[in-house]
């Protein structure tokens, strides 16, 4: 049973909310033996009422009555409300914990993961899990109870008939574990096609421009029909699983009611029979709730599957057990050999390269010879399959992750801009650094004047992945958060990458204000001859050769 | 209509076993009635009524199935043929999945739910007035009561469930926002404090659906104390008329085990009632977007094989808080003519291809294909005529082959592969083991940036279009490369109408027709005094 497994880690991961979640179940229980106790009174007063003929038989019964119409309603009120609150707050843990493993564990990005699938897993999985607590664990708790509370109370009056009574209903509790298997199939089916559902919705309306001018639309259309009907599809046969645990359960309620009644025509005492009577009466409303709870269970299992699976990737670089602090940043890399996959070509074999404090070597090479790996290797994004690569002398093996990121900041290719501020975007970088300092960095970066003559200045959002400037504007905001991280090695991979002549120019003259001293890795396709870097390196062949300039 | 009538049948069924058992329970306690042959008739009914319930689900759900595809495919083609961009693509799948989805509740169980919670007590109520008619008048004014405070509730609550939902879709978008940058913000070390972000807004999250919750709770709990009062009333009733010698036992008794069953239907309304209150916030969202005006356009009859372009006096402002994108535009391209629009970034050069495109609608000025008005045409039929390559090209998680395919989906594989050959692009798959049936990740993971381009540019090859409008072809590609795919652009221009975008020099030495553009204004052509 590894869905049971994985719903216990899931309770684990809510330790911190359990008073919440006692509550919740206690006042469930309440609330439920509120109304059995409400109907059974009635019941019972006004069945001695018509035995006996005189209201003093009935009177006690009818008198406790009284404040229960009251409390019935309170309790109910009470237990919803101490339920959802204990929910929302379990699942928004669940999503926080599930953001920092996904951060921890794919740093380079969701890679061949659909971001519209992990987007699913955050949202929707982690909202099926309250049917985990909502509507399994605590109906199971209500009704456990309820059960309890019959077999007690018809204990005390007739064993023969508690049995026949309790047996049936303490089975139909068993109901939501027995369900839950037979629909668990169902509801991992359902939860993967809703999951494709919406990478189906996701994909075209990312890729908005290239589907028009493909004139695609139709395509996706047919795409996102298809998804859905196979998401229907299952979920048929998930709700008809629900149906039939549905039925059972109703089926076991009537025949714990008929028995009673057949034990009571068979020569048991009446009195008894009309307690029992009411009791099921109002225990099959507590009961009524299980075989839903069953699907819950089976979707809650399927859900808690599809987060633990993506979250239990194995981290790419994992931090040393005793890290080391680099004294210095001079970096040095030596018989580097790497490759993204064991069926994939190496991109390095044996690389060596230095970058002493304060120096900036210029990476030349056509597209595809590793420029952004080197990058991504440099900071720890991935780990060399042979050779080294210290910073200030201690070894990246023995160096936090942290460690080396607060050390070396990065412009990468895929530099994103946050639907955001401006400002916001830029404070990722340096989240203390005053309004003047940021005003610097986009001036060097050169976009300060654009941004100025916006009416909201810093205060303009950017629109998702920086819709709302050109790709050249939003790659030079990238520019400005890269030059004003504190970071004492900054890389620079193709920073005019969409600048126009004069403005690369005007940016690369002044290269030495914005880098401040800083070493700085200058990666690029081509020189346009006023980098003054201090040393050019050309990578071919997995190797970084010294360049004629 | 089966699902309501499914429902009314169960009720009657529900309504002879009580009336069943009450007569077995009278015959218990001495005051003579049914025996065996009730209790065989009530274990019937139970069958019959499980049945019921079983198949009044499976009817409605297939309802909810039906009405949600129809939505979903209307709202899904409406947002296609939004402007890119205009709205961010987290939100647009939270409208296509979860407020349709939401809209299931309403079709397939709001709607049989309120038409039962009308007749089913009534039918329940006139059942207990035919023998006791101050009960069946208290179940009555009891099914009167009930829905008066679930509107009292209800109203609040509606107003309520639309914040929420605004909530919930801006936590979605969020949420895709930062997934998607999340190595940006693990390169600066954000990565924590984005997660305390996150969940300081599914906090606020929580505590605004509390705030809908606190007030959609209370009309459950109006619903149990009417309940409860009701059970009240004919305990007492009937105790102080079993005082008095009651004058048909059997009334007391089958009044009292009618409770449960009436108001079974205003608690299946009521849960209804909460699907329904979200279903109208969903509903308020996709309005507007169904409300929009239809596109409406010519077709195009047959593609030509050749299209002269024609702007005049093009302007644009995409934002009316900014300054004009494009202003006062003009120029002409006729077949076989490359005009390359420069400028710096920001120029409105990539807003000229765009506005060509009919991602947008221009705010003056004309643009013609064969002297005919291009704005007249359904965007989609102009742009039959269009191999465009956008500013930064999306890849789809799909193979290299598929992702060329998309532009021309009917194209064999031999047109495919001299599309790649075209645009360079069998030049790095030759070195992957799988070739052009590689796989990529979601917006091109896999492929550095200026692969993704040629691509991009592949499919503009396949496409086979007259004209042709590329946005920066040449970006990110290093000298080799670039010079390469100019001479491939060379042969994909030859004989076609095309504009593209670029500061690259080395593409301008190459087409030597230049507008140059600054602030969306043309610069006057120094060239044209010169020899």
């Amino acid at each position: 049973m590894s869905a049971a497994r994985d719903l216990v880690r899931v309770l684990g991961l809510w330790r911190a909310r359990g008073g919440w979640l006692t509550l919740g179940a206690i006042t469930a229980g309440a609330s439920a033996l509120a109304g059995l106790a409400l109907l059974a009174l009635a019941g019972n007063g006004v069945a001695q009422g018509l035995a006996t003929g005189t209201l003093a038989a009935g009177a006690a019964s009818l008198v406790l009555l009284r404040p229960l119409i009251l409390i019935r309603p309170l309790l109910r009120w009470a237990e919803r409300m101490a339920t959802h609150e204990a929910t929302f707050r379990a699942l928004a843990d669940t999503r926080t914990w599930f953001f920092r493993r996904l951060a921890e564990r794919l740093p380079a990005g969701p890679g061949l993961t659909r971001s519209g699938d992990l987007l699913g897993r955050l949202v929707t999985d982690v909202e099926s899990l309250d049917g985990l607590y909502l509507r399994a664990l605590v109906p199971m708790a209500a009704a456990g109870a309820v059960v309890v509370a019959v077999a007690a109370i018809l204990g005390s009056l007739s064993p023969v008939l508690a049995a026949i009574v309790a047996v049936p209903l303490a089975l139909a509790l068993l109901l939501p574990v027995l369900v839950a298997p037979f629909a668990g199939r169902a509801a991992a089916a359902a939860a993967g096609a809703t999951g494709t559902l919406r990478a189906e919705a996701v994909e075209p309306l990312t890729a908005l421009e290239d589907i028009l001018a493909a004139g695609a639309g139709p395509r996706a259309l047919a795409r996102v029909e298809g998804a859905a009907e196979a998401m229907d599809r299952e979920r048929r046969r998930l709700s008809r699983a629900g149906s039939l645990g549905a039925a059972t359960g109703t089926l076991l309620t009537q025949g714990a009611l008929l028995g009673a009644l057949a034990w009571g025509l068979a020569g048991g005492a009446a009195g008894a029979v009309v307690v029992a009577l009411f009791l099921v009466l109002a225990a099959s409303d507590a009961l009524g709730a299980l075989p839903r709870a069953g699907a819950a269970l089976a979707l809650a299992g399927a859900g808690a599957r599809r987060l633990l699976e993506a979250a239990d990737t194995p981290v790419p670089v994992p931090d040393p057990p005793s890290p080391a602090t680099p004294s210095g940043h001079a970096i040095a890399v030596r018989g580097l050999r790497f490759a993204w996959g064991p069926d994939r070509a190496p991109v390095f074999e044996n690389l060596s390269l230095d970058l002493p404090e304060g120096g900036r070597i210029a990476l030349l090479g056509p597209s595809g010879a590793g420029k952004s790996t080197l990058a991504a290797l440099l900071l720890k994004l991935a780990a060399p399959q042979e050779g080294v690569i210290t910073l200030g002398g201690v070894d990246y093996a023995s160096l936090t992750a942290d460690a080396v990121r607060s050390r070396i900041a990065c412009l990468t290719q895929e530099a994103t801009l946050f639907d955001d501020t401006v400002a916001a975007n830029l404070r990722l970088a340096a989240p203390d650094a005053p309004e003047a300092a940021l005003w610097e960095a986009l001036e060097r970066a050169r976009i300060a004047e654009l941004v100025r003559a916006l009416p909201e200045g810093l205060e303009t959002r950017c629109g998702e992945a920086g819709a709302r400037f050109s790709g050249g504007q939003a790659r030079r905001i990238a520019l400005a958060r890269a030059l004003l991280s504190p970071a004492s090695v900054i890389i620079l991979d193709e920073p005019t990458a969409g600048l126009d002549a004069a403005t690369e120019r005007a940016f690369l003259e002044t290269l030495d204000t914005a880098l401040g001293g800083r070493s700085a890795i200058l990666i690029t396709h081509r020189l346009i001859g006023v980098e003054r870097p201090t040393r050019i390196l050309r990578l071919a062949g997995g190797q970084a050769l010294p360049a004629m300039s | 209509m089966p699902p309501i009538l499914l429902g009314l049948a169960g009720t009657g069924c529900g309504v002879a076993q009580a009336w069943l058992l009450s007569s077995i329970l009278c015959g218990l306690l001495g005051l003579g009635g049914g025996g065996w042959p009730a209790l065989a008739g009530a274990a019937g009914l139970a069958l019959l009524q499980i049945a019921l319930g079983v198949a009044q689900e499976t009817a409605a759900s297939r309802a909810g199935e039906a009405a949600r595809a129809t939505l979903r495919h209307r709202i899904l083609s409406r947002l296609l043929a939004e402007t890119p961009s205009s709205r961010p693509a987290g939100e647009g799948a939270a409208l296509v999945v979860d407020r349709v989805e939401a809209m299931d509740g309403y079709f397939a169980r709001w709607i049989p739910a309120a038409a039962l919670a009308v007749t089913a007590p009534l039918v329940v109520a006139l059942c207990a007035a035919a023998v006791d008619t101050l009960s069946g008048i208290i179940l009555l004014a009891a099914g009167l009561l009930v829905p008066i405070g679930m509107a009292v509730s209800g109203i609040g609550a509606s107003v309520a469930s639309r914040r929420q939902f605004d909530a919930l879709q801006r936590l979605s978008g969020r949420f895709l926002d930062r997934m998607r940058g999340l190595p940006t913000l693990v390169l600066f070390r954000r990565q924590d404090a984005e997660a305390r972000a996150l969940d300081a807004a599914a906090q606020e999250l929580r505590r605004r659906t509390m705030r809908v919750l606190r007030l959609a709770f209370l009309s459950t709990g109006a619903l149990e104390l009417v309940a409860a009062a009701v059970l009240g009333c004919l305990a007492w009733r009937h105790g102080i008329l079993a005082a008095a010698g009651h004058p048909v036992p059997q009334a007391a008794l089958f009044c009292l085990l009618l409770v449960p069953g009436f108001f079974a239907p205003f608690r299946a309304f009521s849960v209804a009632y909460h699907e329904r209150m979200s279903a109208q916030g969903a509903a308020s969202a996709l309005a507007p977007i169904l409300d929009g005006p239809e596109p409406a356009g010519l077709k195009l009859e047959e593609v030509p094989p050749s299209v002269t372009l024609v702007v005049d006096h093009l302007s644009h402002r995409p934002d009316p808080a900014r300054p004009m994108a494009v202003e006062d535009v003009s120029f002409r391209v006729l077949p076989g003519e490359t005009l390359v629009l420069s400028g710096p970034s920001g120029a409105g050069k990539s807003t000229i291809l765009k506005l060509l495109m009919g991602f947008a609608a221009p705010e003056a000025g004309r643009i013609a294909l064969n002297g005919r008005d291009a704005l007249a045409l359904l965007p989609a039929e102009r742009r039959r005529l269009i191999a465009y390559l956008p500013q930064r090209p999306v890849l789809l998680r799909d193979t290299i082959r598929e992702n060329i395919r998309l532009a021309r989906p009917e194209a064999d594989d031999a047109a495919v592969e001299a599309a790649a050959a075209a645009a360079q692009v069998t030049s790095f798959t030759a070195a992957l083991p799988q070739g052009l049936d590689t796989l990529v990740g979601e917006g091109g993971h896999g492929l550095s940036g200026g692969q993704r381009l040629r691509v991009a540019l592949a499919r503009a090859f396949l496409r086979d279009a007259p004209l042709v409008l590329l946005d920066e072809p040449t970006a990110h590609l290093d000298p080799a490369t670039e010079a390469l795919v100019l001479d491939s652009l060379r042969r994909l221009c030859t004989g076609r109408t095309a504009v593209i975008a670029s500061h690259s020099a080395a593409l301008r030495a190459r087409f030597p027709r230049v507008l140059e553009l600054r602030e969306g204004r043309v610069v006057p052509q120094r060239r044209a005094a010169a020899p």
